[in-house]
């Protein structure tokens, strides 16, 4: 029987939601004006006669330094605008993937600056000739703006290591967000030396307002978007804490209102970063996912006790105001590309997957919700789920049990034994949109079983939040 | 990053490349043809007779044309030369001043002095003095100028790296000197 299906569900080409190829051609635009910035500021060095400056072998050297240093500094504002919630970006890529992006950007980055520092001391240095550390301390008290440009790259180093995963997850947040706010720091003292040491973005040429322009549109949108967008945004809506609902140990639902908040134009399925104005918790901000459709002046979050501030959460007071940045992410039904969906959530993954159920286009009988846990007990939110599945006609799955110890799968252990996987528990997986929300590593397990169903990548859906 | 993104990307950044090296191309040539045309006049303008010393008008924009890249460096002639050439019947001989040319960290000048159509000798009269960290760059760079500059028997020399300001104001001040020689 599944041989025949299968076959049928091959060839039966799946609806694809309108919204799909607009935001791909977003998706499409942005990456190709990625691509080409990197090889304009490699165009600007040519132009400019770069090449016919190259005799000797410390001149090649030097310009390669030049080129690493104009195409690392390229990919670092690349990063910053990855990381400026673009509306644009976030629209195109999704807040998840724009930032696992912008992370898999900070080693080449990091890299070519070294490179460029590396390269033209050593260029330096044949041409003095001196050697190499005599060179660097020769160009850092001789040259102008040079001390400002090792401490640029100072703190791109201290930046980079503590954002790498392994070293992350031994700082507090604040702290690692701390140090990454240096970041910005590290980019701002590199601009001098990039204006007074050489030729290229001399006085009065082109190239030196399309590289000044190309800064003043990253630190133009980071201020617009991170800054100014969400404090008009939270004063406008004017957020209060109207109730903390107590759904399971450690768990709790905070009820907030607020007025004009169609104008957020927030989805079911995205997250806002929060900050609670209590006198313990105004200086932390989380991101949490709306765990309720949003109205007009209403809004509803799902929240574990997870992090030491999560923990007194539960304690907030009733009108407590509340400031926010977002609504972010495409864990939404704007992101659908298929007319059934299955939505999948362990632990208080469930947030998402609740409010995108209340208002996801489907048909009765096109939706399936699996939640996952290891005992029956650990669901959140699972009569408001049912309730829901019984109101529009979706399936819903309680899978319950322990993983079985080494092996990596998303369900457990007798499951595994029985060869279950998504595509035996979904019929029509195939047809199916699939939303998936949980840690981090079960995710990852969801997302492989899903593809290894045939699952195209457009419709498979997950949003990991790491802290 | 779907393949069509992927084709367009490549082949916008290629063609962006492409414009990038036909409009510095010009300038690969111009170098070229200056280190050549130079090497040329310095061999030739030995046995030539002295060409006209009367045209003191030393333009700072013959001289940016001949240095490495486009000056910003506002060149500003002043009493080009101030000891007649004494023309003799083999070259030029005698020293003759290059213009001031003014540059973000200071002004330059130069002087040069010929012996018989060859280049003997350039003494810096001025060089940027903005701060100290100017005066150690042009300190450091005048003498590597002055050694490539006597080797070339032109201005078309390389850039000194990490002087760049002070290679361009040198060489202008220099050009500006030769051509009020006549060399």
């Amino acid at each position: 029987m599944s041989l025949d299906t299968r076959a049928r569900q091959h060839n039966a080409r799946p609806r694809i939601h309108p919204n799909y190829p607009r935001r791909m051609r977003l998706a499409d635009t942005l990456q190709i004006l990625a691509v080409v910035s990197v090889a304009l500021v490699v165009a600007v060095f040519l132009a400019d006669g770069g090449a016919a400056r190259i005799s000797t072998p410390a001149d090649a050297i030097t310009a390669l330094g030049i080129v690493t240093g104009l195409v690392g500094t390229d990919l670092l504002l690349v990063m910053m605008l990855l990381a400026a919630r673009l509306p644009a970006i976030d629209r195109a890529f999704g807040h998840d993937s724009a930032m696992a992006l912008h992370q898999s950007l900070g080693k080449p980055a990091l890299y070519l600056i070294l490179a460029h520092a590396v390269l033209l001391t050593i260029g330096y240095a044949l041409v003095q000739p001196a050697g190499f550390f005599d060179e660097v301390w020769i160009m850092f008290t001789s040259l102008p703006d040079m001390p400002l440009a090792f401490l640029g790259l100072g703190l791109l180093i201290a930046v980079v290591v503590t954002s790498l995963v392994i070293v992350r997850h031994k700082f507090r947040y604040e702290v690692w967000h701390l140090v990454h706010l240096l970041s910005y720091v590290a980019v701002l003292v590199a601009i001098p030396h990039q204006l007074s040491v050489g030729t290229l973005f001399r006085e009065g040429s082109l190239q030196r307002y399309y590289w000044l322009a190309l800064y003043a549109g990253v630190a133009g949108s980071i201020i617009l978007f991170r800054f100014i967008v969400p404090i008009v945004r939270s004063l406008r809506a004017r957020l209060t804490v109207v109730g903390v609902d107590q759904e399971a140990r450690g768990v709790v639902s905070i009820r907030l209102s607020g007025r004009q908040l169609r104008s957020l134009k927030a989805k079911s399925g995205q997250f806002f970063i929060w900050r609670f104005w209590t006198p313990g918790l105004w200086w932390q901000a989380h991101p949490f996912s709306l765990s309720a459709a949003p109205t007009h002046n209403s809004l509803r979050i799902t929240v574990r006790g997870l992090g030491d501030a999560s923990s007194t959460l539960p304690r907030l007071p009733v009108g407590t105001r509340v400031s926010f940045e977002g609504p972010y992410g495409l864990f939404t039904d704007f992101a659908r590309t298929s007319p059934r969906i299955v939505l999948i959530a362990a632990g208080i993954g469930v947030a998402p997957i609740r409010s995108l159920l209340e208002t996801a286009t489907f048909a009765p009988g096109q939706a399936t919700v699996l939640l996952r846990s290891s005992t029956v007990d650990d669901t959140y939110l699972v009569e408001e789920l049912a309730a829901l599945c019984r109101a529009r006609g979706a399936e819903l799955r309680i899978i319950a049990g322990k993983r079985a110890p080494g092996t990596s799968s998303w369900l457990p252990g007798d499951a595994v034994r029985a060869r279950i996987t998504l595509a035996t528990l979904v019929p029509k997986l195939r047809e199916a949109d699939v939303y998936i929300c949980g840690p981090r590593k079960w995710t990852d397990e969801v997302v492989r079983d899903a593809r290894s169903a045939g699952l195209p990548t457009r419709q498979i859906h997950f949003e990991r939040f790491d802290w | 990053m779907r393949k069509r993104a992927a084709a367009a990307a490549a082949t916008a950044s290629l063609s962006v490349l492409a414009i990038g090296w036909a409009v510095g191309s010009p300038a690969v040539a111009s170098l070229q043809n200056t280190l050549g045309a130079a090497l040329t006049d310095a061999t030739t303008s030995a046995a030539a007779p002295a060409v006209v010393a009367s045209t003191p008008t030393a333009t700072a924009t013959a001289a940016a044309a001949a240095s490495t890249a486009a000056s910003t460096a506002t060149a500003t002639p002043t009493a080009p030369a101030t000891t007649a050439p004494a023309a003799t019947t083999t070259g030029i001989t005698g020293t003759f001043t290059g213009s001031v040319v003014a540059t973000r960290f200071g002004n330059m000048q130069v002087s040069v002095t010929l012996a018989d159509g060859t280049i003997t000798d350039v003494t810096a009269l001025q060089l940027t003095d903005k701060d100290s960290r100017s005066v150690q760059i042009s300190n450091r760079a005048a003498p590597v100028l002055k050694t490539e500059v006597l080797k070339a028997q032109s201005a078309a020399v390389a850039n000194v790296s990490g002087a760049t300001y002070t290679t361009q104001g040198y060489l202008t001040s220099l050009q500006a000197a030769l051509d009020a020689a006549g060399f």
